[in-house]
């Protein structure tokens, strides 16, 4: 079976630096696949060129066997990907309501299993917010509306950068569990975050970036087998 | 002053207001939107001026020629964004500049060629060609009410086409944060497209119906260009509630000091600009 997403041999550059050099990896459907590393090691590089956000000098992205090379942002997201970014990416100007609605699509084949309704009893902080703008809800609200947002468009793959990022324990154990619950439900993950011991339980692959190159790539069992190695590749 | 003369300048402030406003809702909505400063939108109101004026004399009919008028202006929007402004979206101002201006010669050299450089007139059409007595001895023309409550229907169409419905919400959207629009699967050229070309079409169509009550000609567009940037920078650039707020205060500001200061009366907007942008740096609604 063709992987749900192949990475090969990535290279991204802003202006002269060279941020990634020749990145790998492959996600299975179903999987829920971690990449983790140190601040500035280019995981959010890494997922914008997946998404066409910014361009890749060498290398090549497919989707299903569909070669996204050279299509524009919102036709790879149209594939079957959705994204929730770094910061959220509220609209400053559109209510929680607008958020959702804006967004709402039936996925790749029709399917519907996320609507409007299901998003406010998985999230029903926004329900109660409907009406208040992107930026006046807490960082939590945000990151549960920018979820909520990306379910939606009825994705095959769902890509979370930082979801937990500056959270309170609290929320941030909420957050965990609802993704826990969008992976059992079937959808494939590529989750970025620093915290390995939510990772280690949550994922079935595990990938870890230093400076632009893959330095680990293995399932939970090797992590654990190598799991000092790839501490000292995360600890500060 | 006296009371009557007060509120027919009060009038043709408003109404000389709102039809700035026409135009600077366009100007100010593709830059909040693209990030496209249209020098050449002033030229759009100068197209859509003559363009009534043509029409109503092939058709006989202001009513038609109008409607014909606003419909070529979409096109031509449509056209200029596909062909031209497409191009600007990856590039630096100064090339947004050179083409925007490059596009006026242009405009103004076509112009010349298939409309000469007299001065044209518009007949009021007889519908609306009477007048109104505000007292005994002051009356007030039907047609200049007329614009004024064109203009208001339209911009109260404007701020239900923005914050009612999904265009609207698309369009609010993409002015916050176009990455992410992207992200959602959604084509922001072709918002990008409809904006422009509904952005041209409503400087036109205030050329069309100010072709009864102003003279056609040559430059018409620049000097419209001119105080359009007054209120847009006023207003707040990108803010379609600044542009309606700084619209009328130069409308009425403006009419009121060529009737009170007649001598210094083309200078009052700029300093109502400088003395608001000392207040507020970046205008009235910036975001
Ligand atoms: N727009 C940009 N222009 C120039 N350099 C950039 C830009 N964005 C990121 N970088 C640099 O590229 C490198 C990788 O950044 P990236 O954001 O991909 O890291 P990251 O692994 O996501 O880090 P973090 O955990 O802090 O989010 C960093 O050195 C960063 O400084
Ligand atoms: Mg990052």
């Amino acid at each position: 079976m063709t992987p749900l997403l192949t990475v090969r041999g990535l290279h991204t550059y802003y202006g002269e630096s060279h941020i990634l050099h020749g990145v790998d990896f492959t996600l299975e459907a179903g999987q829920a696949m971690s990449l983790m590393g140190r601040n500035g090691m280019g995981k959010t590089t890494t997922l914008k060129s997946v998404l066409g956000l910014v361009a890749p000098r060498g290398g090549d992205v497919r989707f299903n066997g569909t070669d996204l090379s050279g299509l524009p942002t919102w036709k790879r997201m149209r594939q079957g990907i959705a994204y929730v970014p770094e910061g959220r990416g509220m609209f400053h100007n559109l209510s929680v309501k607008e958020h959702l609605q804006l967004a709402a699509r039936e996925g790749v084949n029709g399917q519907q299993s996320w609507h409007y309704d299901r998003v406010l009893e998985t999230f029903p902080r926004l329900a109660e917010r409907l009406t208040n703008l992107g930026t006046q809800l807490s960082g939590g609200e945000q990151q549960m509306l920018a979820i909520g947002r990306a379910l939606l468009t009825n994705p095959e793959l769902l890509i979370l950068d930082e979801a937990t990022e500056g959270l309170a324990p609290l929320i941030r154990k909420e957050i965990w569990d609802v993704i826990a619950h969008i992976k059992d439900s079937g959808m494939s993950t590529l989750i970025v975050d620093k915290n390995i011991q939510v990772l280690k339980n949550l994922c079935d692959r595990h990938v870890v970036l230093v400076k632009g190159e893959v330095v680990f790539d293995g399932n939970t069992t090797d992590l654990l087998d190598n799991i000092d190695t790839v501490e000292t590749h995360l600890s500060v | 002053m006296d009371f009557a003369i007060f509120l027919v300048q009060l009038l043709n402030g408003l109404q000389y207001g709102l039809l700035l406003f026409l135009i600077a809702s366009g100007l100010t909505l593709v830059f909040g939107v693209m990030g496209i400063l249209n020098l050449a939108h002033g030229s759009m109101y100068m197209v859509g001026a003559y363009l009534a004026w043509y029409f109503t004399l092939h058709t006989d009919s202001f009513l038609l020629g109008a409607l014909l008028s606003a419909v070529i202006a979409l096109a031509l929007g449509i056209v200029i964004e596909k062909t031209l402004i497409c191009r600007l979206y990856k590039r630096n101002h100064l090339d947004q500049v050179l083409l925007t201006i490059g596009m006026i010669f242009v405009f103004n050299a076509l112009q010349s060629l298939l409309w000469g450089n007299d001065s044209l007139g518009v007949d009021v059409p007889e519908l609306l060609s009477g007048s109104i007595q505000l007292t005994e001895l002051v009356a007030y023309p039907v047609y200049r009410l007329f614009v004024a409550v064109l203009c208001l229907v339209l911009a109260a169409g404007l701020y239900l086409l923005i914050n009612r419905t999904r265009l609207g919400m698309l369009i609010r959207a993409g002015e916050s944060n176009r990455e992410m629009v992207e992200c959602l699967g959604i084509d922001i050229n072709r918002l990008y497209t409809i904006v422009f070309g509904a952005g041209v079409m409503l400087a036109a169509l205030a050329g069309v119906i100010s072709a009864p009550i102003a003279s056609i000609v040559p430059g018409m567009g620049e000097h419209v260009l001119i105080t359009c940037f007054v209120v847009v920078v006023i207003g707040g650039m990108g803010s379609i509630k600044g542009a309606f707020v700084a619209a009328l205060m130069v409308g009425i500001v403006d009419t009121f000091a060529s009737v009170l200061f007649p001598a210094v009366s083309s200078m009052v907007v700029y300093i109502l600009m400088a003395v608001i942008l000392l207040i507020k740096p970046q205008g009235l609604f910036s975001n």
